[in-house]
């Protein structure tokens, strides 16, 4: 059948009708769940709105966001966020990928390696807060602080981890490096066995050793993964919640607080949801900077390639 | 049946709706079994926090007598966890689907009455069976001259004690709360107990707990140096002055010394008392059955100690009012009823370990009675040393500022600015909604 150029716009047409058609129900799901509620956080956040109040919602421009940026609390808030990623997206990336290189040999029980350093992903973040606040105990019981007097022969004075405003922010990140390491380890293990055995080969016959072939055939070769990584893991210890709620509530004396922490204390605990809504606002164009920079910076690098 | 000014409403819808489609799918698994319903009978909706087992069995079973009686209408009860409890129900709140029926913590009274989403229970429930509930219960759910809430059982607070460990060091046990031991008098016992046991920590405060603890547990001690959270007599109520004046700050401070000086136990497994590493325990009721089954005939009950204006201990639980939205409130409140009858205030009594919440239930309550082993919560409760956390919308505000506080104190904070910057906090929660008018004085 011969195609004229009409009838093609035409299919063009209908293939676009389409695919708006099969778009609509994941766009109908990010309308409702995504962008409404987004939309109605901005309006939310240039008021005094109590949940539930009768006085309804006054206009009060950017009133929140002023006191936001006078408020220590949420200073400090943004303060730990910014520690938190930078402490842990470099470590975490590294370990993952330190865990891949190990595990992606052919060693005789590597799939019960894998499954290990697989599992803290899988227990919910809220037990393994749990957990390492018993590893955390106070006291020469404690576990850690037991395992340190041990390694130390004693020398070490126990402490109180999560009382300690300069212990307990890195005892956060400790724990959830230990629990987040693991997600990172399976997607650069992907990414490694996608990387063609020949060209090793190739390297090793032209006299490359190890350090070189990790540099130019390894570490290009895990571009993507290990740029989807860091995003991920950015975007997330911006995220910090459930840790700080479960094993410090922000404390001590703020060392832990984190943006997502305040923004569900003032609009849950307080019912300030216009203050809450602003918190969420100032989140939302700090992770958008990040991912927007992050995503800049990773692809000029590219065009220079 | 209240109903809003039409613009609020729209808003409100909307905003409801959303917040109401996830609660909706975590609802569908909760539904506990109070079944055999017949199909054609109207049923109400009632929903109620998942306490102790106890308690929860409890609950169901005087449901399900209910709905054995020849009635009008059945119960239909839904057990809901307790940690999210609170925050359901304001999400059911927004979306105008709160059950006819609902229990909440008594301290937010204040809060949901000003909301409009309670009705008053006034003329719903007869005079004889308000004359013989506890006063600590008829405050808790006044809020505005008007009555909305009513509870099974009242709280009690107070030290549980290891006897043969106080007296080891030659110290005296009250007796009344009339003659608690004063703070000073105290300290230097700490200090005797944790002499005579190498130095360790002798006392808990509870400092595992979460959340509402912290207020319940220590704005007590403000109450008796004579301080407090907020005002009082004022409407509405400040906290500047009050939660930061020097009464508030000498009490919190002495809390802070304890702390600092090693003589509290971080109790992370919760066993503090139960094993024997300290001997006294700042707690409430909840842990008599536990505690006396550790320590036996050894185990006492004290008041809290006195602060410089009399020993102070707090009051109110768990409460249930009718909301604004249910259709039958005679049928509602003929299901108080029944929860408030002397046999079933009892059950749960002897289910959760509480103070009975009527004075006919309290005679014969072999725990309350006079001589029972807990006679103390309810002299604490009748002869005034009890008091009401603040009753005022601004509550959620005031407890969080206040926990939030209490920590920092704990950690080692300086007490005058942070109880300055919790106060400030509150003030402005306040100010920001208008110092929380009354819904008429809203409507216009």
């Amino acid at each position: 059948m011969k195609r004229t150029p009409g009838k093609s716009a035409r299919t063009a047409l209908t293939d676009n009708a389409t695919g708006w058609l099969m778009m609509l129900p994941a766009l109908a799901g990010l309308t409702v769940f995504v962008v409404a509620p987004f939309v109605l956080a901005l309006g939310m956040s240039l008021t005094h709105l109590r949940m539930g109040s009768p006085l309804g919602a006054q206009f009060v421009g950017f009133e929140q966001y002023l006191r936001l940026l006078q408020d220590a609390s949420f200073q400090r808030a943004l303060i730990n966020n910014a520690l938190f990623a930078l402490g842990v997206v470099p470590v975490q990336t590294l370990l993952a990928l330190g865990l891949a290189l190990a595990l992606n040999r052919p060693l005789r029980g590597v799939a019960v390696f894998r499954t290990l350093f697989f599992m803290p992903v899988v227990f919910p973040m809220s037990l393994v807060a749990v957990v390492w606040i018993l590893i955390y105990a106070p006291g020469p019981n404690g576990l850690l602080n037991g395992v340190l007097g041990a390694l130390t022969l004693h020398h070490w004075q126990p402490r109180d981890f999560l009382h300690d405003p300069h212990l307990a922010l890195p005892a956060i990140m400790l724990t959830s490096i230990w629990q987040g390491a693991g997600f990172q380890m399976v997607i650069l293990l992907a990414g490694l066995q996608e990387i063609p055995r020949e060209r090793y080969e190739a390297a090793a016959v032209d006299g490359a050793g190890p350090w070189q072939r990790f540099l130019h055939i390894t570490l290009p070769g895990l571009r993507n993964p290990l740029i989807f990584v860091v995003i991920v893991t950015s975007i997330l210890s911006f995220r910090v919640f459930d840790q700080v709620r479960i094993m410090t509530q922000g404390g001590p004396l703020d060392a832990t607080t984190t943006v997502v922490y305040q923004a569900v204390q003032s609009a849950f605990d307080r019912a300030q949801a216009g203050r809450g809504a602003a918190m969420a606002v100032v989140f939302f164009v700090i992770v958008l900077a990040i991912t927007l920079i992050q995503r800049r910076l990773l692809r000029t690098e590219r065009e220079v390639r | 049946m209240r109903r809003e000014p039409p613009v609020s409403l729209s808003r409100r819808a909307m905003l409801g709706s959303l917040a109401a489609l996830p609660l909706a799918a975590m609802l569908g698994g909760c539904r506990s079994g109070t079944s055999k319903l017949s199909a054609r009978k109207p049923t109400l909706e009632v929903w109620a926090h998942a306490g102790q087992v106890g308690e929860r069995r409890t609950l169901v079973r005087l449901a399900d007598s209910f709905n054995a009686g020849r009635r009008r209408f059945a119960v239909h009860l839904t057990l809901l966890p307790e940690g999210a409890y609170n925050g359901q129900l304001q999400a059911a709140a927004l979306a105008g689907q709160l059950p006819d029926v609902f229990e909440f913590d008594g301290p937010y009274t204040a809060d949901y009455a000003w909301m409009g989403q309670l009705q008053p229970l006034d003329e719903l429930l007869p005079a004889t069976l308000r004359e013989d509930l506890l006063p600590s219960i008829l405050s808790q759910g006044t809020y505005n001259k008007r009555l909305y809430a009513v509870g099974q059982y009242d709280s009690g607070l107070g030290l549980f004690a290891r006897r043969d460990r106080l007296t080891a060091i030659g110290a005296s046990l009250p007796t009344s709360p009339g003659d608690a031991w004063t703070v000073e008098h105290f300290e230097d016992l700490l200090a005797r107990l944790a002499a005579a046991t190498g130095n360790r920590p002798p006392l808990d405060l509870k400092l595992n707990y979460r959340g509402e603890w912290f207020t319940y547990g220590f704005a007590p001690a403000l109450w008796s140096a004579g301080g407090g959270l907020v005002s009082r007599d004022t409407r509405p109520p400040h906290a500047g002055g009050v939660l930061d004046g020097s009464k508030s700050t000498a009490a919190m401070r002495h809390i802070q010394r304890w702390t600092a000086a090693g003589r509290v136990d971080p109790n992370l497994d919760d066993a503090a008392f139960t094993t024997g590493r300290v001997a006294l325990s700042w707690v409430g009721h909840w842990e008599y059955p536990r505690y006396r089954q550790a320590v036996g005939r050894d185990l006492a009950l004290l008041p809290l100690p006195d602060f410089g204006e009399g020993a102070r201990t707090g009051e109110g639980s768990w409460t249930w009012g009718i909301s604004a939205g249910c259709r039958h409130p005679e049928a509602a409140a003929e299901f108080l009823r029944y929860l408030l009858q002397t046999s079933n205030v009892l059950a749960m009594s002897g289910a959760n370990g509480a103070p009975p919440a009527t004075r006919s239930a309290v005679a014969r309550s072999p725990l309350y009675a006079q001589d029972g082993p807990l006679r103390l919560y309810i002299e604490q409760l009748a002869e005034g040393y009890a008091l009401p956390r603040p009753r005022t919308p601004a509550y959620p505000a005031i407890t969080s500022a206040f926990q939030q506080a209490f920590h920092a104190v704990r950690d080692g904070a300086k007490v005058p600015e942070t109880l300055h910057r919790a106060a400030t906090l509150i003030d402005r929660d306040i100010a920001d909604n208008k110092g929380y008018p009354n819904r008429e004085a809203v409507r216009g």
